[in-house]
């Protein structure tokens, strides 16, 4: 829903790190997003492209990495990972007490600049 | 070349979030980020805690809606300082919108700052805006089964306040269920149950919230 925003933090973060390293242009970034993040991959797409245009990513490519959602179980100290979204309860013993590993992420990990 | 980076995406907004909480902190104001669905009653307790807190505390408020001066109209009535965000399509606040509007109040008069985000109950709990604390509202015409359906925004708030406790009677809602979803999604949560109509409630959150900025 607020995916627009998203685009702004990513364009933002990214033209900044490209220019931080003394490069003029962006062709691809890569980043990671948890399924438990909350943005959706096709929205977050089509806001990147419609923003980036006046940029110096302007011809950048967005490559999305999905991760999971995983975790360990505090009470059967399993692990286990979801293609669900949300997770309320461990899905080997219904303990509702685990630690989120992985799922959450909202990261920028590679760029390509010239 | 490729170029390795390891940056959060939402990485601007939360150094932004955190200017802004530096320049609370130094002004010691105690700043509650104030969420929930439209119309679950944000204004309605911001006008009920100001009646009940004015006098012991000045407070100021800022209020996000995507578009309109109503709320802060309302508050202004009440003769407390307020500044109206409009988000113009945003469904929620974040950090520069309120790191703009920090000229406008004075904060150095201020005690504690409420800051109304734009009635949504999924995305103003992602973005930090420089609260020390969020707190959200669920009123029981919106059902017991919400904290299970979106339950980012309760395991973010440090506060529950269950409102429009008078239209119990009317309702087919389970209030129980409510609490012990909540308290299973946030344990710490603390929980109150209001009515912005007949203020039953009121004086309990407002002297939780004295216990925290005296
Ligand atoms: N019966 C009853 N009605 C309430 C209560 N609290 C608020 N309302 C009514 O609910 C409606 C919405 O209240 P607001 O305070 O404007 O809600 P809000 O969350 O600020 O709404 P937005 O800013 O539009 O998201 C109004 O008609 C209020 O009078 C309550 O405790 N009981
Ligand atoms: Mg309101
Ligand atoms: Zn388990």
């Amino acid at each position: 829903m607020h995916e627009v925003s998203i685009a702004e933090g990513l364009l933002a973060t990214a033209v900044n790190e490209c220019k931080k390293s003394g490069y003029g242009r962006i062709e691809k970034v890569s980043i990671k997003i948890g399924k438990a993040s909350g943005v959706m991959p096709e929205a977050l797409l089509f806001a990147f492209d419609a923003m980036k245009s006046d940029t110096i990513a302007g011809a950048a490519v967005l490559d999305i990495e999905e991760v999971p959602l995983a975790g360990t179980c505090l009470t059967c100290k399993k692990d286990f990972e979801t293609e669900e979204s949300y997770l309320l309860c461990c899905p080997h013993c219904d303990s509702s007490s685990f630690k989120i590993i992985s799922g959450r992420e909202l990261d920028i990990t590679e760029l390509e600049v010239f | 070349m490729k170029l390795k980076v390891a940056s959060k995406i939402l990485g601007a907004n939360d150094r932004l979030a955190e200017e802004n909480r530096r320049i609370f902190t130094e002004n010691n104001v105690y700043v509650i980020n104030l969420m929930s669905s439209p119309g679950a009653g944000k204004t309605s307790l911001l006008e009920s805690t100001i009646k009940a807190l004015n006098g012991n505390l000045r407070i100021g408020v800022i209020e996000g809606d995507i578009t309109g001066t109503d709320d802060a109209a309302r508050i202004d009535r009440l003769g407390v300082p307020v500044v109206q965000i409009n988000t113009g399509g945003a469904c929620h606040l974040d950090a520069n919108m309120i790191y703009e509007t920090l000229g406008d109040l004075d904060l150095k008069g201020l005690d504690l700052l409420f800051i109304e985000n734009v009635g949504n109950l999924v995305c103003p709990a992602e973005f930090k805006v420089g609260e020390d604390l969020k707190v959200m509202i669920l009123s029981l015409t919106e059902g017991h089964d919400k904290p299970l359906k979106y339950p980012l925004m309760f395991q973010e708030s440090a506060a529950l306040l269950i409102n429009k406790t008078d239209l119990k009677p009317y309702l087919d809602v389970d209030v129980e269920k409510i609490r012990k979803d909540a308290l299973s999604l946030n344990p710490a949560t603390k929980i109150f149950e209001v009515s912005c109509k007949t203020g039953q409630g009121i004086d309990d959150w407002t002297g939780w919230l004295r216990t925290l900025i005296s």
